[in-house]
């Protein structure tokens, strides 16, 4: 990285604390104008009080871990069901024109409206938040990896094919590489779309654990304190995921494919 | 003085590659008028083993068709190909194309886009890398094995696209306008490169091009086609010393005869697209 780089970077998480600053400086000062109740409306101080509870009596990593665990495998799971069927879409052209036209319409689907069918089909425990999880994400994998497919350049498959590729080779070593930037955008959209799913999904099915089920249990017992440090925590987590992880993935991909004239 | 009769030549060579009767024709859907547009039209070709042919023809005449089915990437629908003897059928590492923009992986470093058809026919990892290596070295690209696509020149790409056909050992080398999108001090360096390394392997060289001084400095037989559909007008046979020099004043009658024939072509094929003028 270079020294210009560098010093926008600091510019950049300088004018980041600042606007934090200020943020918490308005916070404190509604908070001293006493227009909300103190239970409806805690000071900044009462929620890092909070925060420091949950982490010092454990269920605040204990809980973030359960909702990674959830999200991950809930990922991982669309993942390999969206690929693969986004392959069998592209085999099969007929059925791959079909069911894209339902995915589409699936993907805009709200996530939270499948869970009461997935309490009465399930019920109220584990499985039942990663079918959520997954019916939500898993077709946009679906729909980018169909599409992906379909848009690669044919130029590509007559330069594999003609030197020989057919087959699974061809699949493997050519169509999945070459369709790999649209499956990352569909990948990122679907982490979205099963991150929210995931907080909806632990918030109405209890199962005692997960960062949903401390909001629902703050709603209950009037904790705003803790709501609010409940609702920080799933902000920065999805941060961290949409810029660092997939931002860095994308613009990797983007780069060598030579589809970003920027060089970092 | 510019029409050779090579007797000499087909006498010393064996006949490499076959084209007979070839005809190739598109379906073209104009809302709900379907026409069909004869693309080539009954070619007629026989190449010698290792000899360097020119396609030149104005654009649209079906050269690049003739080119891809040579390649097995379509099919004619009338006549067929023989390569040594036998029908081709369908696409294969035996007859490689190179294309005119960069059909390489991004997704791979240039040694790896190098080995990708040996890593198709199985061969080991080992051995993969060696023969890379060398035909990276023969292209002077030793130093780039490394690379991503993204990081080459327009000229260094064309070369690991020569390369990477080059590690299969083609029996038919097929180059569609290959430098066409290169500026011309790289495409003169590529051009004298190319004789080179034809030399070197002795490869059955295809080279399609609209570019006359590029055919007449690589060809040893020209073909000049005529605009669609795509007949063969006349061909033209150069003989002289190698290796050429695009700007060399002894290639200048054999540019001029093409450029005679084109000229009559290019102006029908206006005349064709715009029948009021």
């Amino acid at each position: 990285m270079s020294i210009k780089n560098l010093v926008a970077r600091q510019k950049d998480l300088f004018s980041i604390i600042i606007f934090l600053a200020a943020f918490l400086a308005i916070w404190e000062l509604f908070f001293n104008l006493e227009i909300w109740p103190k239970v409806s409306f805690p000071a900044p101080y009462q929620v890092l009080e909070s925060f420091k509870n949950q982490i010092e009596d454990g269920s605040l990593p204990s809980n973030i871990l359960v909702s990674l665990w959830r999200l991950f495998l809930g990922f991982l799971i669309s993942i390999t069901i969206g690929i693969s069927v986004g392959l069998l879409m592209v085999k099969f052209p007929i059925f791959g024109k079909t069911l894209n036209s339902f995915a589409v319409g699936l993907q805009s689907f709200p996530s939270i409206a499948w869970i009461p069918f997935a309490i009465l089909f399930i019920g109220i425990n584990d499985s039942a938040i990663l079918f959520v999880v997954v019916m939500s994400s898993v077709f946009s994998v679906m729909i980018s990896t169909y599409s992906g497919m379909r848009n690669i350049s044919p130029l590509y498959l007559r330069a594999a094919k003609n030197m020989g590729a057919k087959g699974l080779n061809l699949v493997a070593y050519v169509m999945i590489p070459a369709a790999t930037p649209s499956i990352i955008v569909g990948l990122k959209q679907a982490w979205s779309f099963a991150w929210h799913a995931l907080i909806g999904a632990e918030m109405l099915i209890t199962t005692l654990v997960g960062l949903g089920h401390i909001l629902s249990v703050g709603r209950e017992f009037l904790l705003m304190d803790q709501i609010i440090a409940t609702m920080i925590v799933i902000f920065t987590i999805g941060m961290i995921f949409d810029k660092l992880v997939f931002f860095k993935i994308e613009e990797k991909i983007r780069k060598k494919w030579g589809l970003s004239e920027q060089t970092m | 003085m510019i029409l050779f009769i090579t007797n000499k030549q087909s006498e010393k060579y064996l006949t490499k590659l076959e084209i007979k009767n070839v005809t190739k024709s598109f379906k073209t859907t104009q809302g709900k008028n379907t026409s069909i547009t004869n693309a080539i039209e009954n070619i007629n070709l026989s190449i010698e083993d290792g000899e360097f042919v020119c396609f030149v023809g104005p654009s649209g005449c079906g050269k690049s068709t003739l080119l891809n089915i040579l390649a097995g990437l379509e099919k004619p629908n009338e006549g067929e190909v023989i390569l040594n003897g036998r029908p081709i059928d369908e696409t294969g590492p035996d007859r490689l194309m190179v294309f005119q923009e960069s059909a390489l992986f991004p997704w791979l470093k240039v040694i790896d886009n190098v080995e990708f058809g040996l890593k198709m026919a199985g061969v080991g990892k080992q051995k993969r890398r060696e023969i890379a290596m060398h035909y990276l070295d023969m292209m002077q690209l030793t130093k780039f094995s490394d690379a991503y696509i993204y990081q080459l020149s327009g000229g260094m790409k064309q070369r690991v696209a020569i390369a990477r056909a080059l590690v299969l050992d083609p029996e038919v080398l097929l180059m569609d306008e290959p430098f066409a999108a290169l500026d011309s001090q790289t495409r003169d360096l590529l051009l004298v490169e190319l004789q080179l390394i034809w030399a070197r392997t002795k490869k059955t060289i295809i080279f399609v091009t609209h570019n006359i001084s590029e055919s007449v400095c690589l060809g040893d037989r020209v073909i000049v086609f005529t605009h669609r559909p795509g007949k063969i007008k006349k061909e033209v046979s150069i003989e002289y010393r190698r290796p050429r020099l695009t700007e060399d004043p002894g290639l200048q009658d054999f540019q001029r005869s093409i450029l005679y024939e084109l000229k009559n072509e290019i102006i029908s094929a206006k005349k064709q697209e715009n029948p009021s003028n």
